[in-house]
Protein backbone atom coordinates (compact mmCIF):
# COMPACT_ATOMS: atom_id res chain seq x y z
CA UNK A 1 0.00 0.00 0.00
CA UNK A 2 2.67 2.60 0.58
CA UNK A 3 4.23 1.78 -3.25
CA UNK A 4 0.62 2.42 -4.35
CA UNK A 5 0.60 5.56 -2.31
CA UNK A 6 3.66 6.58 -3.63
CA UNK A 7 2.91 6.04 -6.91
CA UNK A 8 -0.32 8.01 -7.43
CA UNK A 9 1.73 10.90 -5.67
CA UNK A 10 4.15 10.91 -7.90
CA UNK A 11 2.06 10.83 -11.31
CA UNK A 12 0.13 13.75 -9.67
CA UNK A 13 3.32 15.84 -9.52
CA UNK A 14 4.34 14.32 -12.31
CA UNK A 15 0.42 15.75 -14.20
CA UNK A 16 1.43 19.03 -12.72
CA UNK A 17 4.59 19.47 -13.56
CA UNK A 18 3.53 18.59 -17.40
CA UNK A 19 1.12 20.99 -17.29
CA UNK A 20 2.99 24.17 -16.10
CA UNK A 21 5.43 23.32 -18.21
CA UNK A 22 3.04 22.80 -21.50
CA UNK A 23 0.77 26.09 -20.24
CA UNK A 24 3.54 28.88 -18.57
CA UNK A 25 5.86 31.01 -21.00
CA UNK A 26 9.03 29.98 -22.19
CA UNK A 27 11.58 32.12 -24.46
CA UNK A 28 13.61 30.92 -27.43
CA UNK A 29 16.87 32.86 -28.76
CA UNK A 30 16.76 31.89 -32.35
CA UNK A 31 16.43 33.00 -36.23
CA UNK A 32 13.81 33.47 -38.32
CA UNK A 33 14.40 31.01 -41.27
CA UNK A 34 10.61 31.56 -43.07
CA UNK A 35 6.94 32.09 -42.37
CA UNK A 36 4.05 30.14 -43.97
CA UNK A 37 0.25 29.08 -43.49
CA UNK A 38 -1.06 25.81 -43.71
CA UNK A 39 -4.12 23.93 -43.80
CA UNK A 40 -4.42 21.80 -40.93
CA UNK A 41 -7.21 19.40 -40.42
CA UNK A 42 -7.76 18.39 -36.89
CA UNK A 43 -7.73 14.85 -35.30
CA UNK A 44 -6.30 13.34 -32.19
CA UNK A 45 -4.34 15.86 -31.49
CA UNK A 46 -6.99 18.81 -31.09
CA UNK A 47 -6.67 19.77 -27.96
CA UNK A 48 -3.15 20.52 -28.82
CA UNK A 49 -4.47 23.93 -30.78
CA UNK A 50 -6.01 26.55 -30.14
CA UNK A 51 -8.78 28.69 -31.32
CA UNK A 52 -9.64 30.23 -34.71
CA UNK A 53 -8.94 33.71 -35.16
CA UNK A 54 -11.55 35.65 -32.73
CA UNK A 55 -14.90 36.42 -34.60
CA UNK A 56 -14.10 33.82 -36.98
CA UNK A 57 -16.82 30.94 -37.11
CA UNK A 58 -15.76 28.11 -34.69
CA UNK A 59 -17.45 25.26 -35.73
CA UNK A 60 -15.29 24.39 -38.65
CA UNK A 61 -13.43 21.08 -38.72
CA UNK A 62 -10.40 22.17 -40.17
CA UNK A 63 -8.77 25.99 -40.81
CA UNK A 64 -5.24 27.23 -41.93
CA UNK A 65 -2.62 27.97 -39.00
CA UNK A 66 0.31 29.94 -39.29
CA UNK A 67 3.72 28.92 -39.03
CA UNK A 68 7.12 29.99 -38.33
CA UNK A 69 10.23 28.65 -38.92
CA UNK A 70 12.80 28.77 -36.93
CA UNK A 71 16.67 27.73 -36.11
CA UNK A 72 17.60 27.94 -32.75
CA UNK A 73 21.50 29.05 -31.53
CA UNK A 74 22.41 25.45 -30.81
CA UNK A 75 21.57 24.87 -35.14
CA UNK A 76 18.82 22.80 -34.44
CA UNK A 77 15.42 23.64 -36.16
CA UNK A 78 12.04 24.71 -34.24
CA UNK A 79 8.40 25.63 -35.75
CA UNK A 80 6.15 27.30 -34.01
CA UNK A 81 2.27 27.93 -34.80
CA UNK A 82 0.59 31.13 -34.24
CA UNK A 83 -2.86 31.15 -33.34
CA UNK A 84 -5.34 32.75 -31.73
CA UNK A 85 -5.60 32.37 -27.44
CA UNK A 86 -9.03 34.53 -27.86
CA UNK A 87 -10.95 34.02 -24.83
CA UNK A 88 -9.72 30.30 -24.50
CA UNK A 89 -7.41 28.28 -22.32
CA UNK A 90 -4.47 29.17 -21.88
CA UNK A 91 -5.04 32.16 -20.71
CA UNK A 92 -2.59 34.36 -22.92
CA UNK A 93 -5.76 36.21 -24.33
CA UNK A 94 -4.07 36.52 -28.06
CA UNK A 95 -5.86 38.47 -30.45
CA UNK A 96 -2.84 40.02 -32.81
CA UNK A 97 -2.02 36.06 -34.61
CA UNK A 98 -1.92 37.97 -37.88
CA UNK A 99 0.30 40.87 -36.85
CA UNK A 100 2.94 38.85 -35.21
CA UNK A 101 2.99 36.92 -38.25
CA UNK A 102 3.52 40.12 -39.97
CA UNK A 103 6.61 40.91 -37.71
CA UNK A 104 8.22 37.76 -37.33
CA UNK A 105 8.40 37.82 -41.56
CA UNK A 106 10.09 41.04 -41.19
CA UNK A 107 12.73 39.58 -38.85
CA UNK A 108 13.33 36.56 -41.37
CA UNK A 109 17.09 36.10 -41.85
CA UNK A 110 19.50 33.72 -43.70
CA UNK A 111 22.94 32.61 -41.96
CA UNK A 112 24.99 34.56 -43.69
CA UNK A 113 23.57 37.61 -42.38
CA UNK A 114 21.62 36.32 -39.31
CA UNK A 115 18.94 38.54 -37.03
CA UNK A 116 18.58 36.65 -33.91
CA UNK A 117 15.34 36.82 -32.10
CA UNK A 118 13.59 36.29 -29.02
CA UNK A 119 10.74 33.94 -29.43
CA UNK A 120 7.93 34.07 -26.19
CA UNK A 121 5.67 30.85 -26.86
CA UNK A 122 4.15 28.15 -25.22
CA UNK A 123 3.54 24.64 -25.63
CA UNK A 124 5.58 21.68 -26.90
CA UNK A 125 6.77 20.41 -30.14
CA UNK A 126 6.26 16.91 -30.59
CA UNK A 127 6.49 15.07 -34.14
CA UNK A 128 4.50 11.80 -33.55
CA UNK A 129 1.53 13.79 -32.43
CA UNK A 130 2.16 16.94 -34.70
CA UNK A 131 2.15 19.69 -32.32
CA UNK A 132 4.08 23.07 -32.29
CA UNK A 133 5.08 25.37 -29.48
CA UNK A 134 1.93 28.52 -29.97
CA UNK A 135 4.50 31.82 -30.46
CA UNK A 136 2.77 34.97 -28.89
CA UNK A 137 5.63 37.30 -29.52
CA UNK A 138 8.98 38.02 -30.90
CA UNK A 139 11.42 40.84 -30.84
CA UNK A 140 14.61 41.63 -32.29
CA UNK A 141 17.61 41.00 -29.66
CA UNK A 142 21.80 41.64 -30.17
CA UNK A 143 22.95 38.11 -30.47
CA UNK A 144 22.20 34.38 -30.05
CA UNK A 145 23.98 34.49 -26.28
CA UNK A 146 21.27 37.71 -25.19
CA UNK A 147 19.74 36.80 -22.00
CA UNK A 148 15.97 35.29 -21.75
CA UNK A 149 15.84 37.28 -18.25
CA UNK A 150 14.57 35.48 -14.89
CA UNK A 151 11.03 34.09 -15.20
CA UNK A 152 9.50 35.80 -12.74
CA UNK A 153 6.12 35.19 -13.92
CA UNK A 154 6.38 31.49 -14.00
CA UNK A 155 7.97 32.15 -10.43
CA UNK A 156 5.20 33.99 -9.09
CA UNK A 157 2.23 31.37 -10.73
CA UNK A 158 4.07 28.24 -9.12
CA UNK A 159 4.67 29.69 -5.94
CA UNK A 160 1.04 31.17 -5.95
CA UNK A 161 -0.29 27.07 -6.41
CA UNK A 162 2.07 25.74 -3.69
CA UNK A 163 0.74 27.91 -1.44
CA UNK A 164 -3.14 27.43 -2.22
CA UNK A 165 -2.04 23.90 -2.23
CA UNK A 166 -0.62 24.00 1.43
CA UNK A 167 -3.52 26.46 2.35
CA UNK A 168 -6.33 23.61 1.20
CA UNK A 169 -4.11 21.03 3.43
CA UNK A 170 -3.79 23.37 5.86
CA UNK A 171 -7.71 23.84 5.79
CA UNK A 172 -7.98 20.12 5.29
CA UNK A 173 -6.48 18.93 8.61
CA UNK A 174 -7.92 21.67 11.16
CA UNK A 175 -11.20 20.14 9.78
CA UNK A 176 -9.84 16.59 10.06
CA UNK A 177 -9.29 17.51 13.93
CA UNK A 178 -11.73 19.35 14.29
CA UNK A 179 -14.69 17.47 12.58
CA UNK A 180 -13.61 13.87 11.82
CA UNK A 181 -10.75 12.36 14.04
CA UNK A 182 -13.68 12.97 17.18
CA UNK A 183 -15.92 10.76 15.42
CA UNK A 184 -13.91 8.38 14.86
CA UNK A 185 -12.42 8.04 17.97
CA UNK A 186 -16.08 7.67 19.28
CA UNK A 187 -16.72 4.70 17.60
CA UNK A 188 -13.27 3.12 18.30
CA UNK A 189 -14.04 3.49 21.89
CA UNK A 190 -17.47 1.68 20.77
CA UNK A 191 -15.79 -1.00 18.90
CA UNK A 192 -13.81 -1.61 21.84
CA UNK A 193 -16.15 -1.29 24.56
CA UNK A 194 -18.55 -4.22 22.72
CA UNK A 195 -15.14 -5.95 22.50
CA UNK A 196 -14.98 -6.19 26.17
CA UNK A 197 -18.56 -6.72 26.86
CA UNK A 198 -18.23 -9.98 24.87
CA UNK A 199 -14.64 -11.19 26.13
CA UNK A 200 -16.56 -10.70 29.54
CA UNK A 201 -19.25 -12.60 28.71
CA UNK A 202 -17.62 -15.18 27.17
CA UNK A 203 -15.45 -15.76 29.78
CA UNK A 204 -19.00 -16.32 32.07
CA UNK A 205 -20.23 -18.73 29.81
CA UNK A 206 -16.40 -20.75 29.95
CA UNK A 207 -17.35 -20.85 33.61
CA UNK A 208 -20.45 -22.46 32.85
CA UNK A 209 -19.32 -24.80 30.59
CA UNK A 210 -15.94 -25.73 32.93
CA UNK A 211 -18.60 -26.48 35.31
CA UNK A 212 -19.36 -30.19 33.63
CA UNK A 213 -15.80 -30.18 33.47
CA UNK A 214 -14.36 -32.53 35.96
CA UNK A 215 -12.26 -30.43 38.36
CA UNK A 216 -8.72 -31.39 37.70
CA UNK A 217 -9.40 -30.16 33.68
CA UNK A 218 -11.22 -27.12 34.69
CA UNK B 1 -18.05 35.73 -29.79
CA UNK B 2 -19.85 32.54 -27.69
CA UNK B 3 -16.32 32.46 -26.28
CA UNK B 4 -16.16 35.03 -24.58
CA UNK B 5 -19.76 34.63 -23.40
CA UNK B 6 -18.23 31.45 -21.58
CA UNK B 7 -15.79 32.85 -20.22
CA UNK B 8 -17.99 35.91 -18.91
CA UNK B 9 -20.57 33.59 -17.57
CA UNK B 10 -18.45 31.12 -16.05
CA UNK B 11 -15.42 33.55 -14.73
CA UNK B 12 -19.10 35.50 -12.82
CA UNK B 13 -20.44 31.89 -11.78
CA UNK B 14 -17.32 30.93 -10.02
CA UNK B 15 -16.03 34.52 -8.65
CA UNK B 16 -19.64 34.95 -7.15
CA UNK B 17 -19.49 31.90 -5.29
CA UNK B 18 -15.57 32.75 -3.58
CA UNK B 19 -17.38 36.24 -2.99
CA UNK B 20 -20.19 34.94 -0.83
CA UNK B 21 -17.54 32.22 0.72
CA UNK B 22 -15.26 35.39 1.74
CA UNK B 23 -18.24 37.83 3.06
CA UNK B 24 -19.27 35.24 4.80
CA UNK B 25 -16.52 33.98 6.42
CA UNK B 26 -15.05 38.11 6.84
CA UNK B 27 -17.91 38.62 8.50
CA UNK B 28 -17.70 35.63 11.07
CA UNK B 29 -14.26 36.87 11.83
CA UNK B 30 -15.61 39.96 12.60
CA UNK B 31 -18.37 38.63 14.85
CA UNK B 32 -15.42 36.53 16.72
CA UNK B 33 -13.82 39.88 17.43
CA UNK B 34 -16.46 41.98 18.20
CA UNK B 35 -16.92 39.00 21.10
CA UNK B 36 -13.49 39.29 21.79
CA UNK B 37 -13.32 43.47 22.39
CA UNK B 38 -17.04 43.00 24.18
CA UNK B 39 -15.11 40.85 26.79
CA UNK B 40 -12.11 43.46 26.68
CA UNK B 41 -14.53 46.54 27.39
CA UNK B 42 -15.81 45.52 30.19
CA UNK B 43 -18.72 44.28 29.12
CA UNK B 44 -20.86 47.24 28.21
CA UNK B 45 -24.05 46.87 28.43
CA UNK B 46 -25.76 44.09 26.52
CA UNK B 47 -24.10 41.33 24.56
CA UNK B 48 -25.63 41.15 21.58
CA UNK B 49 -26.45 45.13 21.17
CA UNK B 50 -23.07 45.80 21.54
CA UNK B 51 -22.62 42.92 18.77
CA UNK B 52 -25.49 44.23 16.34
CA UNK B 53 -23.67 47.88 16.27
CA UNK B 54 -20.53 46.40 15.78
CA UNK B 55 -22.00 44.04 12.91
CA UNK B 56 -24.12 47.26 11.49
CA UNK B 57 -20.68 49.23 11.60
CA UNK B 58 -18.60 46.77 9.76
CA UNK B 59 -21.64 46.64 7.12
CA UNK B 60 -20.47 50.08 6.05
CA UNK B 61 -16.33 49.89 6.53
CA UNK B 62 -14.18 49.88 4.04
CA UNK B 63 -13.08 46.00 4.73
CA UNK B 64 -16.22 45.10 3.56
CA UNK B 65 -16.10 46.86 0.47
CA UNK B 66 -12.40 45.61 -0.29
CA UNK B 67 -14.26 42.26 -0.82
CA UNK B 68 -15.00 43.60 -4.38
CA UNK B 69 -11.54 43.43 -5.02
CA UNK B 70 -12.86 39.45 -5.75
CA UNK B 71 -14.58 41.22 -9.22
CA UNK B 72 -11.93 43.96 -9.47
CA UNK B 73 -8.64 42.39 -9.35
CA UNK B 74 -9.70 39.10 -12.71
CA UNK B 75 -10.70 41.50 -14.73
CA UNK B 76 -7.36 44.55 -14.09
CA UNK B 77 -5.49 41.35 -14.46
CA UNK B 78 -6.82 39.98 -17.99
CA UNK B 79 -6.89 43.79 -19.02
CA UNK B 80 -3.24 43.85 -18.21
CA UNK B 81 -2.85 40.66 -19.79
CA UNK B 82 -4.57 41.66 -23.46
CA UNK B 83 -2.00 44.88 -22.78
CA UNK B 84 0.99 43.59 -22.82
CA UNK B 85 0.40 40.02 -25.43
CA UNK B 86 -1.29 42.35 -28.03
CA UNK B 87 -0.69 46.28 -27.41
CA UNK B 88 2.93 45.97 -26.18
Amino acid sequence: MVYVKWIIRAALLLLAIAFFHYTLPQTDIARVTDTYEKRIDFGENSIFWAAPDVGNDETLSNRDVFFIQTVRTDGRVMVYRNEDTGWGWPPYFKFDTSNLQAEASDLKSTVEAPKWVAIRHYGWRNEFLSIFPNAFSVREVAGPDASTGVPWLNIGIIAGFVALLLAIRALWRRFRAGRIDPVMEDIGEGWDAAGDAVSKRRGRVRAWLDTWKPKHKR
Amino acid sequence: MAALARLVVIGFVVLTIIYFCLSLYSRSVRKGKLEEWYEEAGRPGDRDAYIDAGLKEYEGSLRRKLIWGVYVVPVVIIAVIIYFTNFH
